[in-house]
């Protein structure tokens, strides 16, 4: 008989029983643990979360919680060791085309820009555009151009990233990050490294977006202000979701039951 | 952007690096594609001589792949003469000689003395610059190649030596018989053009060869152009004669393809010009692999922005395979250049231009292209493997 269990044993990749709700979210992480092979601790030890489409979600937590490593599995740049991780109620960890997923459905934004630093701002943000939506290069530089007027960087558009102050190279890899038109924007620390001015504009746009193209947002962050900003706040702590203000809690099984 | 320029933006960003690598690789690449000419110009030159000349077959004694050691009775050219398929015979006499001056040895390095019959197959592509070529009757005459006049020219101007038309060269051996030159030619073959031609009878006692003949061309009568059976009839026969004085000499016919690829000083060359091409395009990818590579860990971040953002592994292959063969065929057009630039300056070598065509045929420049676009290949393999293989997490995270 053939049995077409995802890696958490649940049968077609869809999870059976209390925690179906995972088709009414947008993303599902369910169950997720994840133990780095040089670390005694367990980074995540058995997430659970759902994020709706638009919801503007910020993660938060002392340093080494797991906020960093949940992101990573949120955005499948990484695979659980246990668990699944659900996008419209698909099964993400068993694709072979993540990069694909990626390119697509989801953009991200780095404390540290990585931006490339041989490339101007505008050339910049047509590097993801390569796996994205086919495009002739004139529409993947007319694109670029869009996105810059969006974030206010049209004037420094032929601007290598070494010309511009660190807020300006945050806005340009958010530029980056829409380049596929994404529906959910992983941020981590994106604040980190500007000052308050400079934050709070990043912020802002963050609030644009969210509102105007309908963007699911999740932003790790230390900063109660980018907190105070989001629709809903959850609190880790050694590797748990401890607590959520959203209205749905989804509670942590015991690890030791699961294992 | 297109991919391509993101390519080439990689490899601006270290300029210095990238054309350090690409000289690098050039001058590897360029001593390659000089080598490989000169094999190739000299085997060409011959076939083609061979060819205008129209030789059927090249007599030589069995045994003796150098050429020019081969020696047997002309008892084998005038037998073959009078077989009844064969058109025309032409033998010569091949030697090395030197050229003194006042009791002094000239070193002008190898000089090929020919001796020929005025009948001789190869008078007809010569082309005779000045002067006059050799008649019946000529003795102690001398005909230069024009490669062997010029350098003679430039003798000339550190004290007196016979250069010109009317002047006398006197080789080694034999001080009391100046050899008058009386006239300069040019040859399709650059052996001849580097050395000199004598009457054939000077020539067996120039090189201690009386009786004897290095060997001899055969013209067969053939029913059709490109037949080929009565070719294989002559050499047959040619095979099958022994000497009654000396029984035991063979000779070995062979069509003039054949007969270049078996020639030891040739096969030398091309063994000696692929030897050295091999040392160099191992260089090649060290150095370029070293290149990479270097790259490759420099960016490990921004591979892993990459892979984040989407890029799959085979992207990223293709980016630094991209980046290795942009490398390497910018290093095979500088090679080129310089493989261009060296064989001009070895011509004007008097050791060694007699045997250097200075010509890059396209054919060669192609195939140097095309062993330099593999160099990239796999010199840029190992570092494609290695970014392809970057986590993005990890990659990311690295500092």
């Amino acid at each position: 008989m053939t049995d077409n269990r995802s890696r958490n044993g649940h049968r077609n990749g869809v999870a059976p029983g209390w925690h179906s709700p995972h088709n009414h979210y947008l993303l599902f992480a369910d169950r997720v643990y994840k133990t780095y092979p040089d670390g005694a601790v367990r980074a995540l030890n058995g997430v659970s979360l759902g994020v709706h489409a638009g919801e503007y979600v910020a993660i938060t937590g002392p340093s080494g919680c797991g906020k960093s490593t949940l992101l990573n599995m949120l955005g499948v740049l990484d695979r659980p060791d246990a668990g699944e991780i659900y996008f419209r109620g698909e099964a993400l960890t068993t694709r072979c085309d993540l990069d694909h997923f990626r390119a697509r459905q989801i953009g991200f934004v780095f404390q540290s820009f990585f931006l490339i630093p041989t490339l101007t701002a505008r050339e910049n943000v047509q590097v993801p555009m390569f796996e994205g939506p086919r495009r002739t290069a004139r529409q993947r530089a007319q694109k670029a151009d869009e996105l810059l007027a969006l974030v206010g960087m049209s004037q420094r558009a032929h601007h290598r990233p070494m010309k511009l102050s660190v807020g300006e190279r945050q806005r340009v890899a958010i530029a980056r990050a829409l380049a596929n038109d994404p529906v959910l924007l992983l941020a981590d620390e994106p604040t980190g490294n500007l000052d308050s001015e400079n934050a709070d504009k990043v912020l802002d746009l963050f609030t644009k977006l969210q509102k105007d193209r309908h963007l699911a947002l999740i932003v790790v962050t230390h900063s109660d202000e980018v907190a105070e900003r989001a629709d809903r706040v959850i609190k880790m702590r050694d590797g748990r979701v401890v607590a959520d203000s959203g209205a749905e809690i989804i509670p942590t099984p015991d690890p030791a039951a699961t294992s | 952007m297109y991919f391509v320029s993101f390519i080439l933006k990689n490899l601006a960003r270290r300029p210095i690096r990238t054309v350090l690598t690409v000289l690098g690789l050039a001058v590897a690449v360029g001593s390659m594609i000089a080598l490989l000419a000169v094999s190739y110009n000299v085997e060409r030159s011959v076939e083609a001589a061979f060819d205008s000349r129209r030789v059927d077959l090249v007599v030589m004694q069995k045994g003796k792949p150098m050429g020019w050691d081969s020696e047997f009775s002309e008892y084998f050219v005038r037998e073959t003469a009078k077989m009844p398929e064969v058109e025309r015979v032409s033998e010569g006499i091949v030697g090395n000689a030197n050229i003194e001056r006042d009791g002094v040895l000239v070193d002008l390095g190898i000089l090929l003395v020919q001796g020929w019959k005025p009948d001789n197959f190869g008078y007809e592509d010569l082309e005779i610059l000045e002067g006059r070529r050799l008649q019946a009757g000529d003795r102690r005459k001398v005909m230069i190649g024009r490669t062997l006049a010029n350098n003679l020219k430039e003798l000339a101007k550190i004290g007196p030596i016979g250069h010109r038309v009317g002047d006398t060269l006197t080789f080694v051996g034999d001080p009391k018989n100046p050899y008058e030159i009386v006239g300069i030619f040019k040859s399709p073959v650059i052996f001849e053009d580097g050395g000199a031609i004598v009457p054939f009878e000077d020539g067996q006692a120039l090189h201690s060869k009386r009786g004897k003949v290095t060997g001899f061309s055969v013209r067969v009568r053939k029913s059709a152009p490109d037949s080929h059976a009565e070719v294989e009839t002559v050499k047959r026969k040619i095979e099958a004669l022994r000497d009654p004085d000396d029984p035991y000499v063979v000779v070995v016919a062979d069509t003039p393809d054949k007969y270049v690829q078996s020639v030891s000083q040739l096969e030398l060359i091309r063994a000696v010009s692929w030897l050295v091409s091999a040392i160099a395009l191992a260089v090649s990818v060290i150095s370029l692999l070293n290149t990479m590579t270097m790259s490759v860990l420099e960016r490990t971040q921004e591979i892993g922005i990459l892979r984040a953002v989407g890029w799959p592994r085979g992207r990223v292959v293709r980016m630094i395979l991209g980046e290795a063969a942009c490398l390497a065929a910018a290093a095979a057009l500088v090679g080129t250049v310089i493989a261009f630039i060296g064989m001009q300056t070895l011509t004007q070598m008097p050791k060694v231009n007699g045997f250097i065509e200075p010509d890059l045929s396209p054919w060669v420049v192609a195939r140097g292209f095309a062993l330099t676009v593999l160099v990239g290949v796999v010199g840029g393999a190992y570092p494609a493997y290695r970014a392809a293989r970057l986590l993005p997490t990890e990659a990311i995270r690295h500092d």
